[in-house]
């Protein structure tokens, strides 16, 4: 697949902060793609620079095998802020029609693009309705079909999910999945890793700035597995577990977590318990999340800590 | 379709079918027209008599002609008094006064120039004089009487003018009592929309800011896109408005035209609309008056676009930060008056030049005759400074809006602002 997007060593320094530094990275054609990072580890500012709204201080972006071109990439772009904001006073049909235009779709074209969209997503009554009205998860709608019913390469979401109920929530997600097989590259950036394992295929992590991890989900739990696994076994006494190729991480009356030892594997654990006639019920392993696999990466420090409640 | 005029269609359009533009379109000429019928009823209805005791020692007033006096003049109302007077002087609005005129003796050739109207109130020097021209045309009699003039000499001494008034070489027509009127208002009007439409453009970027709709936008448009967007379509918005007020101006000045003169007042309406049109140069104070008005909204539009874009939602922070620029607008419009007072001083020529106050001072200036008053030059000048000044302030309000639009947080003053525009980008 081609990179629909790379991103190689991107700075963007602010008077007092070093707000990305030297982050690279490339999006291939297709793909949900997650950006990972606390509050204030410069996604936002990152985001800003591929839609074109910041120029970095140095680096190079290329869109579509070639420099990108602000003025012109940008139709090719779908951008939802986090900070989302609409018209107020404006009706909900000629907003939608509003901002298609400004991403460059002549009138009849946007027209018929925002008749699509609304259908899809049940909204077709709402035509003359004004935004005032809307309650927030309809205005969230409104704005995530702003975001891509001009039909863009790439579409950027930052924190789409937040301030939606688990319905409007799954609809979005559905909607993401589907604009995905059409081809779309989806660029989905998050505080919130949870939704990231259920959606993403590849991530990258950040941090003040710097980027820390990079791969597919599955590839970063391979990496940072640490052979926990469920074992779903009665409790056993001490001197009989003093024994055992694992150690013991949390007891259980059903079931036990345990830690293999570095030296043995699957097999030598139910070998061990074969030999002494224990009843097995299940045996899985047991990958780190990717909340946990952060905060072993950048520690204890006040910024996992922040991660670690807003998670 | 280019992305700027999709802006301006909106920010045009959503204003133009706003509820409170169409009302106050049609409501603001009945407002003025009300508030200048208005005041002079007011003034009329309002005044009172003034009653004035005179305790007179000089033994040239008589109640009679103090009669005669008080029927052509029912402003006030002056009586003589003899007994009694000390009742009077003590408490005059006791005795039924609103003041008193103790009257020295008098020479009739020397006069006095140190009489007091005396009261508890304070009266204005407009309800002295009333009252000191009451006594004065007695004066005058008493004078003409004693130098023997009769009524035919009378005649003469009063009808017998030297009367002079300004008439300009280069162009005839100018009347300066009306290029006065003119002037003033196409000076009230500019800044009337410099003030209004200048904080219109400020809140609708407050509006994109705090709205949070600005991130959106300007992943789409550039920010000058944005600005210049909003600005033009304000601007268009108020030339709108005053097309409009011509519109209305030239359709009740035909209406009355074609009915004849059935009302006086409306008749009278005509002849001064008839007098305005032939007495000066329309096509050109038309011209100019668009040229100013855009030129004028453009250099403030921009300052106050700035300003909205720095500023977060809070109204007080957008005040003080606007307050030097609102200045500038007030300034202006002292430098107008100086300018009719006397319009080809030092002042009114370089206040009409420099951009800042041009729009309005030059306007001011020129229904006095171009190029009598206002030389070919002179108005050239003030335009080409006005088109540079205005590039200069929308130059300088991209700078620092595309900053400004997308910063939260403390309120930057204006040195950081002007950090901003100097800032390699």
């Amino acid at each position: 697949m081609q990179d629909l997007l790379r991103v190689e060593h991107l700075k963007k320094y602010f008077a007092n902060q070093k707000a990305v530094d030297d982050i690279s990275f490339s999006v291939a054609s297709g793909q949900i793609f997650g950006l990972l990072g606390p509050n204030g580890a410069g996604k936002t500012t990152l985001i800003r620079m591929i839609t074109g709204i910041f120029y970095p201080d140095s680096g190079s972006i290329t869109f579509q095998g070639k420099p990108f071109d602000p003025i012109h990439d940008v139709r090719h772009i779908g951008y939802m802020p986090e900070e989302r904001g609409l018209y107020k006073k404006m009706k909900i049909g000629e907003h939608a029609l509003y901002l298609a235009q400004l991403k460059g779709l002549p009138r009849p074209e946007a027209m018929k693009q925002v008749k699509i969209w609304f259908e899809r997503l049940e909204m077709q009554s709402w035509w003359n309705k004004k935004v005032e009205d809307l309650s927030k998860g309809m205005s969230q709608k409104l704005q995530f079909v702003s975001t891509v019913l001009h039909e863009p390469k790439l579409i950027i979401l930052d924190e789409p999910f937040s301030g939606l109920d688990p319905v409007n929530s799954n609809l979005i997600k559905d909607e993401i999945h589907r604009l995905a097989q059409n081809g779309s590259t989806i660029l989905f950036s998050t505080h919130r890793m949870e939704q990231v394992e259920e959606i993403c295929e590849h991530i990258i992590l950040v941090n003040k700035g710097e980027k820390i991890l990079d791969g597919t989900v599955g590839a970063v739990k391979e990496q940072y597995k640490q052979n926990h696994f469920r074992l779903g076994i009665p409790a056993q006494p001490d001197d009989l577990l003093s024994q055992a190729p694992f150690e013991l991480i949390r007891k259980g009356e059903r079931e036990q977590i345990v830690q293999i030892h570095e030296d043995k594997n699957t097999n030598d654990v139910l070998q061990f318990l074969l030999d002494r006639s224990i009843p097995i019920r299940s045996f899985e392993e047991l990958l780190p999340s990717l909340n946990e696999i952060f905060i072993r990466l950048v520690g204890d420090s006040p910024t996992a800590r922040q991660f670690q409640i807003a998670s | 379709m280019n992305k700027t005029f999709i802006i301006i269609q909106r920010e045009y359009l959503t204003r133009v079918r706003k509820k409170t533009f169409i009302i106050s379109t049609l409501l603001f000429p009945l407002l003025y027209v009300g508030l200048i019928f208005g005041m002079g009823y007011l003034a009329e209805s309002s005044q009172q008599v003034l009653n004035i005791a005179l305790i007179d020692q000089s033994g040239y007033f008589s109640q009679a002609i103090l009669d005669q006096e008080n029927s052509t003049d029912p402003s006030s109302k002056v009586s003589l008094i003899s007994e009694k007077a000390e009742d009077v002087l003590r408490d005059p609005e006791a005795a039924g006064f609103d003041g008193f005129i103790r009257m020295p003796a008098l020479n009739w050739q020397k006069g006095n120039d140190s009489i007091w109207l005396e009261s508890k109130k304070s009266y204005g020097s407009g309800t002295t004089a009333a009252v000191q021209a009451k006594l004065n045309r007695i004066w005058s009699r008493i004078k003409n009487d004693s130098l023997s003039i009769d009524e035919s000499k009378q005649a003469i001494l009063q009808g017998s003018q030297l009367s002079i008034r300004p008439r300009n070489l280069e162009d005839e027509n100018t009347n300066a009592n009306l290029a006065e009127v003119i002037g003033y208002i196409a000076g009230l009007l500019i800044y009337m929309i410099l003030l209004i439409y200048g904080s219109q453009v400020m809140m609708g970027v407050m509006e994109e800011k705090t709205n949070r709709i600005a991130e959106v936008l300007v992943s789409s448009v550039r920010p000058f896109q944005m600005m210049m967007g909003k600005i033009v379509g304000i601007g268009l918005v108020a030339l709108t408005q005053f097309l409009l007020w011509i519109g209305f101006v030239f359709l009740i000045y035909n209406i009355t035209k074609a009915t004849g003169n059935g009302l006086g007042s409306a008749s009278a309406m005509v002849g001064a609309m008839q007098e305005v049109i032939t007495g000066i140069n329309m096509p050109l104070i038309l011209f100019c008056f668009g040229f100013y008005f855009l030129g004028g909204f453009f250099f403030y539009a921009s300052l106050y676009a700035a300003i909205g874009s720095a500023v977060n939602e809070d109204l007080r922070e957008a005040q003080s930060l606007s307050f030097p620029v609102t200045m500038l607008v007030i300034i202006s419009i002292a430098l107008m008056t100086t300018a009719i007072a006397n319009p080809t001083g030092p002042i009114a020529v370089w206040a009409s030049l420099i951009p800042f106050s041009s729009p309005i001072v030059m306007m001011a200036r020129i229904p006095y005759g171009v190029p009598g008053t206002v030389p070919w030059w002179q108005l050239g000048l003030s335009m080409i400074l006005l088109v540079l000044g205005f590039l200069a302030t929308v130059w300088f309000a991209a700078k620092i809006y595309r900053t400004g639009i997308l910063m939260y947080g403390k309120k930057p003053s204006w040195g950081e602002m002007l950090k901003w525009v100097f800032r390699k980008s």
